[in-house]
């Protein structure tokens, strides 16, 4: 005990029922006639579930104070899709930085040769899913990463939202190129996303775009492996490495979309 | 059980230990955090919230340890956490910013947009619920990161500096809404203001370098200080007393 009053360790190991009987005599002696030790002393189970079904009964009753909006499926979806802006940011980059390149290659192929566009088209998504959580580029990532739906659920939320943006833009891409076919352009564009995010649960997933991207501008660059031949025969490749992240995902899934520290 | 408790707890940035070996118990009630800054209150507020793995040592929301998965997650539903430093979505609407973190907690849904609504009213924002908010001003951008943190009726409330930005009138209003929440949670709040705690907490912890170096009721740091000790008020001259008598101790 500190002082007059029972301090918050006493009270708790109380509450709990692990002091001797003598001390919880001379506990229940000084809250008999202490308001404030009272006060403190935390609300044994049976009581909060009598509290807390109370206030269930009573929430049913009571009027409700605004305007209260119905609890739709697809308001949940657009408050989820729409809560990170640089989703937005990046859902803007893919059109633009596609249609900019397809515009380029429609008026003249040999300034600018298909496989900038291979380069380019199947890392948007990296890019976007990189942009879209994190502590640089989520304003709020410490209050959603504290939350049980934070790590990778709110994640995979987004990487969906870009998906949706950015895959149609990966298609176009192929069409306009005419290299191969848009399914298996798609391929390395779903092994780099879920690359960034498996490697987005060891370092910072800026950090991991920036290495995922590295390393696809390497194997679309370098002479041996690279060139377009990197997308028209190595489908079985794509799914290997799709498979691998996605199970170093499921794995460190806990780290996902949190500091690390 | 309706308590944190915390043993043992260490947890550096690189080489400088910013919490060592740091124990504290808390029950319902409001308790406020005071220290001087870079003390380590953010820093447990973080380890509080789970945000931040400690290196070492053992804590336990609600009377379970949260390095389990299952732990953790329950935990997380009935956690409540401002940081002190917090952006927005500017698109966002108070309500839908709200509303957001009701469902990232794991309420049922047929209670969110109840619970929202009321968590707004409570800061007093109803009128401005469907403002967006790059619109409110820094007081209200405040008062709508309390209200996430409330909507889930949280067991465990962690502020951290809420009274920041809120204006002398807004700062009474919340700590009559601090005192309500402290009815039945465990409210800790961060703040270097020591009027505040002298205003609306039931207990204060005061940390320094790390440690934990003062446990108990306001009017029991009050009583620490002399007409010897610097502050303009009894309980900041108690403040600075504890903190003289710590130092001199450690060294």
């Amino acid at each position: 005990m500190t002082g007059e009053h029972v301090s918050a360790q006493v009270l708790a190991a109380y509450a709990e029922e692990r002091l001797t009987d003598g001390d919880a005599e001379s506990v229940e002696a000084h809250l008999d006639s202490c308001d404030a030790c009272r006060a403190s002393l935390p609300p044994s189970e049976e009581v909060q579930r009598v509290v807390a079904n109370v206030a269930l009964a009573l929430d049913d009753r009571l009027s409700t104070p605004g305007r209260v909006p119905p609890a739709t499926g697809w308001r949940r979806v657009r408050v989820l899709v729409s809560a990170a802006p640089a989703v937005r940011a990046a859902w803007l980059l893919s059109v633009l930085v596609t249609g900019l390149l397809t515009l380029g290659l429609a008026v003249s192929p040999r300034t600018l040769p298909p496989w900038v566009l291979l380069l380019v088209a199947p890392a948007l998504p990296v890019v976007g899913t990189a942009l879209s959580y994190g502590p640089r580029t989520d304003p709020l990532h410490e209050v959603v990463a504290g939350t049980p739906q934070g790590g990778l659920r709110i994640v995979l939320w987004r990487t969906l939202a870009v998906l949706t943006v950015a895959m149609p833009a990966v298609v176009l891409a192929a069409v306009v190129t005419g290299i191969s076919t848009p399914l298996l352009w798609m391929l390395p564009g779903a092994a780099l996303t879920a690359g960034t995010l498996a490697l987005g649960s060891l370092i910072e997933p800026t950090y991991a775009a920036a290495v995922v991207a590295g390393a696809w501008a390497v194997v679309v660059l370098a002479p041996p492996v690279g060139g377009l031949v990197v997308v028209a025969a190595s489908a079985p490749a794509w799914l290997a490495v799709t498979g691998v992240a996605v199970v170093v995902l499921y794995a460190r899934r806990e780290r996902v979309g949190r500091q690390a520290g | 059980m309706t308590t944190v408790s915390v043993a043992g707890l260490q947890v550096s940035y690189g080489k400088r230990v910013v919490l060592d070996d740091l124990a504290i118990e808390l029950g319902v009630g409001v308790h406020g955090l005071l220290g001087p800054n870079g003390a380590g209150k953010t820093t447990l507020m973080r380890v509080l919230a789970t945000v931040l793995r400690p290196d070492r040592g053992e804590v336990r929301l609600l009377g379970r340890r949260i390095d389990d998965r299952v732990g953790l997650r329950q935990a997380r539903r009935r956690l409540g956490y401002l940081p002190q430093a917090f952006g927005f979505y500017p698109r966002f609407t108070v309500r839908e910013f709200v509303e957001y973190f009701a469902w990232l907690r794991e309420m049922p849904a047929a209670r969110i947009p109840l619970a929202v609504d009321r968590a707004i009213e409570r800061v007093g924002l109803l009128d401005r619920a469907d403002d967006r908010m790059k619109h409110l001003s820094g007081g209200m951008l405040r008062r709508a990161g309390i209200a996430q943190a409330i909507v889930n009726d949280p067991r465990v409330l962690l502020l951290d500096e809420p009274t920041a930005g809120l204006d002398p009138e807004q700062r009474v209003e919340f700590r009559t809404l601090l005192r309500e929440l402290g009815c039945d949670a465990v409210v800790l709040v961060s703040t270097h203001l020591v009027e505040d705690v002298a205003a609306a907490c039931a207990r204060v912890s005061l940390v320094d370098d790390g440690r934990l170096v003062f446990a108990g009721r306001p009017e029991e740091l009050i009583a620490a200080g002399g007409d010897g000790d610097s502050g303009d008020s009894p309980i900041e001259r108690g403040y600075t007393a504890v903190l003289r008598g710590a130092r001199q101790v450690s060294r």
